[in-house]
């Protein structure tokens, strides 16, 4: 019973942020705008997020911050692909490796060795909203304008032109969305783990990115990816080390779970893959 | 009687390119008026001028009296314009409800079925039924052409541009078409028809301006003129009287087509059981509208798609059984249908995109060396062959207008003795007369032996060119046994008896 329970906690733990960055993904992937940054802007809110709370001791100002530093990079990401015509994978490596190196700067420098705990985030508030948000985003496409013309920027930015759109405005909007929830999805990471340890986020942008392509790019089957990851993922760690059908399997084997699982459950389920017909059109 | 649109003195330059000069439009309000002239006449870009999609760089117009200057087509559109493009923009991944509203949503949030709703009775105005939660890509070229027209009513419309509408129609759906044209225009609206095609003009447009070589000729009431007239202040010059061929009765078969299924992109038959035959010297059409398998009858030819079974025999080959290679060295030889995806490499030079699918035979390789000397020679003649108009046979093919692109394209093909021709709309973006040279560039092939297949959606252009005619709808090929324009028409639709 109690390992159940501990299941269930891990997948919510490790799934949440994934949702997050996931559907941040959605929003800029739908709009046109290929985004392999997910990482990049991720790591940059947990650094951001964990030096501010702990230099102002509020967590809101903390969380706030570290979603500012993941829009700038998403508003970088626009003005490299959209002003500059830059090719959005080049874009997206820059600004990881930008993160990379700053997030690891930035912790040596301002991180106080002595420094004391660091504030509990109501982590019962993003749970919820990280489950939620996938649903909300479903509404929000089907039934609005702005989801429209994001879907509609997407498919066939010249197009959208002519029927009165402006591709590079709803992009811009997009991209902003991007920021938001990469920069809430750093923020629960460091949240979760209480601590800041150097590249935290450990490719999870990426597995977000993997999810959401999973996922069809539709939000329900991508929600459904994220929690397929995070429930094999603590599947894994609770069966590593012992035995399953009398057979000790090594910690390696045990690690590649929850990549192979979520694509096996997926692949099959999801069906054919649509992917946005305008994705890195300019 | 008002005048709806009012453009003087209209001018624009791209770059060096003076595409308009001093253009005149005037249309009144409550008629459908024709805008007639070739390809490259400027037709279009004065309509994209009225429509906000580009500046004019002099000139001055009025919108129902009123001086109009748009920044951009959202301005034209406030100002009730609306323009369908000769590609529609409906975005085939969204529904049709999500397309007729999209840039002119009700409001933030979107009530799908008060949309619906309304959308429903505007398409009961005109006669039409959608299904509106099926996705845009279902659509046929008819039925987008009729949803185009409703987003221009569902942003009430009064000005109605619609560019080359009965360009990938059928006969019936272009009549059904100008149809409901009479019927807005009795409810006030006022439309421009840019067109090509002169039986149009005279059966259903009530006044007609020429364009020529981006310059106003004239501009009059349809009942004053005729065809033949039309004609020629289009192309500038009298018509020659269409070049007599004789094709030689009961040549043998070059190409058979057996019993040819060919896989769609969305796994369905796009050609089913096709079976006819091509004679030696004989220049045969394929009518049909947008879509009915003749792209997938080109690529099994070709080699690029795979066949789901059937016979592709050409002379004593088995064209199926050999690589793509082995049939262009047969004599295969295709002018493709989208020409910058498919027929050039707009970054290399005329030089370079001469050798594309020659490559491997002699003069223009040596063994496997490329002899420059003759790929230059190569590419002078193709360029000679429809004057392509160019800078120089270095310059980047990219520098060259569609149309200069086009003859390029269809002098390559006929290049090195072709024995079957595969021609896509191989009359795209020429004006008459390069037609007319290209047609006669394929009759000279055939003289020597070769054969031609011809996929147009002009039903005008495959009869006036074309030796027979065989048409497909829906992956089914039929064979008329009369050249009557009517009886083709049905079959294209899939309704002959």
């Amino acid at each position: 019973m109690n390992d159940l329970r501990l299941l269930l906690e891990g997948t919510v733990i490790l799934g949440t942020p994934l949702i997050l960055a996931a559907i941040g993904g959605y929003f800029s992937e739908r709009s046109g705008v290929i985004n392999i940054a997910l990482e990049g802007k991720m790591l940059i809110a947990t650094i951001t997020v964990w030096l501010v709370t702990i230099a102002t001791g509020q967590p809101v100002i903390g969380v706030a911050a570290g979603i500012s530093a993941s829009i700038l990079f998403s508003m970088f990401h626009w003005l490299l692909t959209q002003r500059y015509s830059l090719d959005p994978i080049v874009s997206g490596m820059a600004i990881n490796a930008i993160a990379f190196g700053a997030a690891n700067f930035l912790d040596k420098r301002f991180t106080d060795p002595d420094q004391a705990g660091f504030p509990k985030l109501p982590l019962m508030a993003f749970w919820v909203f990280a489950l939620m948000l996938p649903f909300l985003v479903w509404l929000y496409v089907r039934h609005t304008r702005g989801g429209l013309r994001l879907l509609a920027v997407g498919s066939d930015p010249d197009k959208a032109r002519q029927m009165g759109v402006f591709p590079q405005r709803t992009r811009f909007m997009a991209l902003i969305a991007t920021g938001v929830l990469c920069g809430l999805a750093g923020a629960l990471i460091v949240s979760n783990a209480g601590s800041y340890v150097d590249n935290m986020t450990a490719g999870r942008g990426f597995i977000a990115l993997a999810a959401l392509i999973l996922g069809g790019w539709r939000p329900l089957p991508t929600l459904a990816a994220c929690i397929a990851f995070g429930f094999f993922y603590q599947l894994q760690i609770q069966l590593q080390g012992t035995q399953v059908l009398g057979i000790s399997a090594p910690r390696e084997l045990w690690l590649c779970l929850p990549y192979i699982a979520t694509l096996v459950a997926l692949a099959g389920l999801l069906g054919r893959n649509r992917t946005p017909a305008g994705l890195g059109k300019p | 009687m008002s005048l709806a649109v009012q453009m003087r003195g209209i001018g624009k330059s791209f770059g060096a390119v003076r595409a308009l000069d001093d253009v005149h439009l005037e249309v009144e309000a409550g008629t459908i008026h024709a805008l007639v002239g070739e390809n490259g006449a400027g037709k279009t870009t004065l309509m994209r001028i009225l429509y906000g999609a580009i500046h004019a760089t002099d000139g001055t117009f009025e919108v129902k009296g009123q001086p109009a200057k748009f920044r951009n087509s959202a301005g034209a559109i406030r100002a009730g314009i609306g323009m369908v493009s000769q590609h529609y923009s409906i975005i085939p991944d969204l529904t049709c409800l999500d397309n007729l509203m999209l840039g002119a949503e009700p409001g933030w949030t979107i009530d799908k079925r008060a949309a619906e709703q309304r959308a429903t009775e505007l398409a009961q105005r005109m006669g039409f039924e959608f299904d509106w939660s099926a996705e845009a890509s279902t659509l046929s070229p008819a039925g987008a052409q009729k949803l185009e027209i409703l987003k221009l009513l569902w942003r009430k419309a009064e000005i109605m541009i619609l560019d080359e509408p009965t360009a990938m129609l059928s006969p019936a759906d272009s009549d059904a078409l100008y149809g409901s044209l009479k019927q807005l225009v009795a409810d006030g609206a006022t439309v421009i028809v840019v067109t090509h095609r002169l039986p149009e003009v005279m059966q259903h447009c009530r006044d007609v301006t020429v364009l020529r070589g981006g310059k106003f000729i004239t501009a009059k009431p349809v009942a004053e003129t005729n065809p033949a007239e039309l004609a020629e202040l289009i192309v500038g010059h009298a018509m020659p009287p269409p070049s007599v061929r004789s094709v030689p009765d009961n040549a043998e078969d070059l190409l058979r087509v057996v019993n040819l299924t060919v896989a769609g992109h969305r796994g369905d038959d796009a050609v089913k059981s096709a079976t006819f035959s091509l004679h030696k010297g004989e220049v045969v059409g394929i009518a049909g509208v947008d879509g009915s398998g003749q792209r997938e009858l080109f690529q099994a030819l070709m080699g690029t798609s795979k066949l789901r079974h059937g016979e592709l025999i050409l002379g004593n080959w088995s064209l199926h059984e050999h690589s793509i290679a082995e049939r262009l060295r047969m004599g295969l030889r295709l002018i493709p249908e989208d020409r910058h995806e498919e027929g050039v490499v707009e970054v290399w030079s005329l030089e370079l995109n001469a050798a594309l699918g020659l490559q491997r035979f002699p003069p223009l390789a040596v063994g496997t060396i490329v002899n420059d000397e003759a790929r230059h020679q190569a590419a002078n003649e193709m360029a000679r062959r429809f004057n392509t108009k160019h800078g120089g046979i270095r310059q980047p093919m990219a520098s060259l207008s569609g149309g200069n692109q086009q003859r390029f394209v269809a002098g390559r093909a006929l290049f090195l003795t072709p024995r079957l021709i595969l021609a896509f709309q191989p009359a795209r973006g020429l004006d008459i007369d390069a037609t007319r040279h290209v047609y006669e560039g394929i009759y000279e092939e055939c003289e020597k032996g070769a054969g031609a297949l011809v996929v147009s959606f002009d039903l005008d252009e495959l009869l006036q060119f074309c030796d027979r005619i065989i048409v497909m709808n829906g992956g089914v090929v039929t064979q008329p046994n009369s050249r009557d324009r009517a009886v083709i028409g049905r079959h294209m639709v899939g309704v002959a008896s």
